[in-house]
């Protein structure tokens, strides 16, 4: 059967776009490295001139690019098959949140504790994403850039940013009562991962976590039976449309460019977007943590990319590999990825540099979301699991089933998958 | 002697190598691989989601077939009669089939927008959450099937009605019978072996839906779009679990296996009696 492996790893490669090769030797002596990623979208000028600066810092190593396809499930698929094939014609790759922990129990990515020690990157990163690559005190990724759920609202339909969830609802009430034809609150409710990320927000509004104490994925809990029981309240009192459970962040963004709705959760890029030049609600949006139950500062999710390396590879390589991701996360680039790719740094300082607080104000503004991000359970099973949280939150969102069913439902295939419970293991 | 050895290789052995995986508990990321006999299978009778993804599958193909057809016998009567211009709308009709299915349902996936797209604006600006309503979803995917593979079946009958000799109906006319009359016990029972043609490969074809469901909603919402294929391949590709992935790739495969023996059978008797 390890031929049909073989097969399927061909297949991932050629859809990738590229040709297996083993250890091929640089030019001139010199040691081949190859980054993995998705090209960042804009002028690729900046990018490119800083990793010339890599190559200039490092005149033993070549350095080789290699793109992606720009979707994260795409991406995820070709690394599960090429890295399980042991694949070596890559050595760093870029990894989204919730696959660091996967890759890592997997053996598929370099243990970089010596060159990135924990305590250190507690002290420059923002914790959330720090969170989400140390595994049991061992650093797998480096934060590469960071991304952060938050509310938008319309500054001339509401007094301020509501805090609590029962403001929330009081306020899009109001602000509907007052105008005829507008929608109320819009969010990302179709089956698919913003989903998730949406039903996490409403469970830490509720005081949920996303593990319980012995690092279980925790369902069956009152808070989160709370965050979904609100989430379909809103389509149900008409405060949320019911076609939010179509929704994607682009649907979303649409409604509420176009000045048809109240409020918006969102990623950070719709921003941009709202105040661009000729934008319906230029100047009328505000930006604001999420709500929560009890009034405190929302935590938003936690999104953006990391850095590993491709643990096949020889030691040489590997060390060359380091030394890569410690350029492409050193201060020098956050700064270049934050003011011409608008992506937001991992690095704490760099949220009081004076050049991109006075270029970026809104990228430096995001401080205090980020601070707050939270990934979602950060675990070896959640891309095992996620397609079974994405259906179960959205049969609750959609009305089709109760909160307690969907969870129950749902907990009991997690523990399947999870091998929690060893008598019903297949 | 070699073409069976080239069915062997191209044929058999996936399968067999499917259902050999399907007997393990077989995780790509744990690395984890031991052979688990027919506990996949257990699991799969008492897997909810199995039961929803194949009660989708069926009623999708169903559907999809009994409309096609009810929508092909007239088009392809109307196809059949000599008009001017008739070879160019026998070409043009096959246009949604020719255009490649991911393709269509991105179009249709904008169509089906319940705030812009076309759809409900011709419904007289209708709010219907055509893609994110339980109970919608899977009739705008049949919908956009329909759409595409009508002209493909409306071809099959075509191709039928042409095989019936023309003696028959000026017989029929002179006997003095009606169209309808004509219609139902000439045309009918002669195409009966061509209708179970197109059955059989339009219901083979429904039963393994992905591309168009994949893209136009991804099993949402809440899986009630989900079919078997979507389910396999969310389980295989995504979460990387090749044994149950695989078990449910066997239980697709059997189900075509079943649907294909049924017509087959059906077919054999119809072509027996003539």
């Amino acid at each position: 059967m390890g031929r049909l492996l073989v097969v399927l790893v061909a297949l991932g490669l050629a859809a990738g776009g590229c040709r297996r090769s083993s250890e091929a030797p640089g030019t001139g002596g010199r040691t081949r490295i190859v980054f993995k990623f998705q090209p960042l979208w804009g002028d690729p000028k900046p990018f490119r001139e800083l990793l010339a600066r890599y190559e200039q810092a490092n005149p033993d190593v070549e350095l080789v690019t290699e793109a992606l396809p720009n979707a994260s499930d795409l991406a995820h698929q070709f690394f599960l098959t090429s890295l399980q094939g042991g694949a070596t014609d890559f050595d760093v790759l870029v990894a989204d949140v919730v696959w660091v922990p996967e890759f890592a129990r997997a053996g598929w990515v370099a243990d970089l504790t010596e060159d990135f020690p924990p305590a250190r990157l507690r002290e420059e990163f923002l914790p959330g994403p720090v969170d989400a690559v140390v595994m049991d005190g061992r650093t797998y990724a480096v934060p590469w850039f960071v991304d952060v759920g938050v509310l938008y609202y319309r500054t001339d339909l509401v007094p301020r940013a509501p805090r609590t969830y029962e403001e929330l609802r009081r306020f899009t009430r109001d602000a509907m009562a007052k105008t005829p034809g507008l929608q109320g609150y819009v969010w990302q409710g179709r089956q698919y991962e913003g989903l998730t990320c949406n039903v996490y927000e409403a469970l830490w509004g509720h005081g949920g976590q996303s593990l319980g104490p012995d690092g279980r994925v925790l369902l069956e809990t009152e808070p989160a039976r709370e965050a979904l029981a609100y989430l379909h309240g809103l389509i149900a009192d008409g405060l949320s449309p019911p076609t939010v459970t179509g929704f994607g962040e682009e649907e979303a963004r649409r409604v509420f460019q176009e000045g048809r709705a109240v409020f918006m959760r969102n990623w950070p890029y719709a921003w941009r977007e709202a105040q661009a030049e000729g934008s319906l609600i230029r100047g009328k949006v505000g930006i604001a943590p999420l709500p929560t139950k009890d009034g405190q500062p929302g935590w938003g999710t936690l999104g953006g990319w990391q850095l590993a390396v491709n643990a096949h590879v020889s030691p040489l390589r590997r060390k060359a590999a380091a030394r890569l991701i410690a350029h492409l996360t050193s201060p020098e680039a956050n700064r270049v990825l934050a003011l011409h790719y608008a992506r937001n740094p991992p690095r704490l300082a760099l949220y009081d540099d004076p050049v991109l607080r006075a270029e970026e104000p809104f990228i430096a503004s995001l401080k205090d979301a980020l601070v707050r991000a939270r990934p979602r359970p950060v675990t070896p099973y959640y891309l095992l699991i996620a397609d079974v949280l994405q259906s179960e939150f959205s049969a609750a969102v959609a009305g089709l089933r109760t909160p307690e069913e969907s969870l129950a439902r749902a907990q009991k295939q997690v523990d399947h998958l999870t091998g929690e419970q060893p008598e019903e293991a297949r | 002697m070699p073409s069976v050895v080239v069915l062997a290789v191209v044929a058999l052995y996936p399968v067999l190598a499917a259902v050999w995986l399907s007997l393990h508990r077989f995780i790509l990321v744990f690395g984890e691989r031991r052979f688990t006999g027919l506990a996949n299978y257990a699991y799969l009778l008492g897997d909810a989601r199995f039961g929803s993804a194949l009660g989708n599958t069926v009623y999708f193909t169903a559907v999809a077939v009994a409309v096609e057809l009810l929508l092909a016998v007239p088009l392809a009567v109307l196809l059949n009669r000599a008009f001017p211009g008739r070879g160019l709308l026998r070409a043009s009709v096959l246009v949604p089939w020719a255009i490649p299915t991911v393709v269509s349902a991105r179009l249709w996936a904008w169509m089906f927008n319940p705030d812009s797209g076309l759809i409900n604006r011709l419904l007289g600006g209708a709010e219907i959450n055509w893609l994110g309503a339980p109970g919608y979803a899977l009739h705008a995917a049949i919908l956009v099937d329909v759409w595409k593979t009508t002209p493909f079946v409306a071809l099959l009958v075509l191709a039928g009605l042409q095989g019936i000799p023309e003696d028959l109906y000026k017989a029929a006319r002179v006997d003095g019978a009606s169209p309808w009359r004509q219609f139902r016990s000439i045309t009918l029972p002669l195409l009966k072996p061509a209708l179970l043609l197109a059955v059989l490969f339009r219901s083979l074809d429904a039963f393994r839906v992905f591309d168009a469901i994949y893209v136009l909603t991804e099993g949402g919402p809440a899986n009630t779009t989900e079919t078997l294929s979507i389910y396999a391949y969310k389980t295989l590709m995504r979460s990387g679990d090749f044994g149950y992935g695989s078990t449910l790739a066997v239980a697709t495969f059997l189900g075509v296996v079943l649907l294909a023996a049924v017509w087959l059978k059906w077919l054999g008797r119809e072509e027996a009696r003539e």
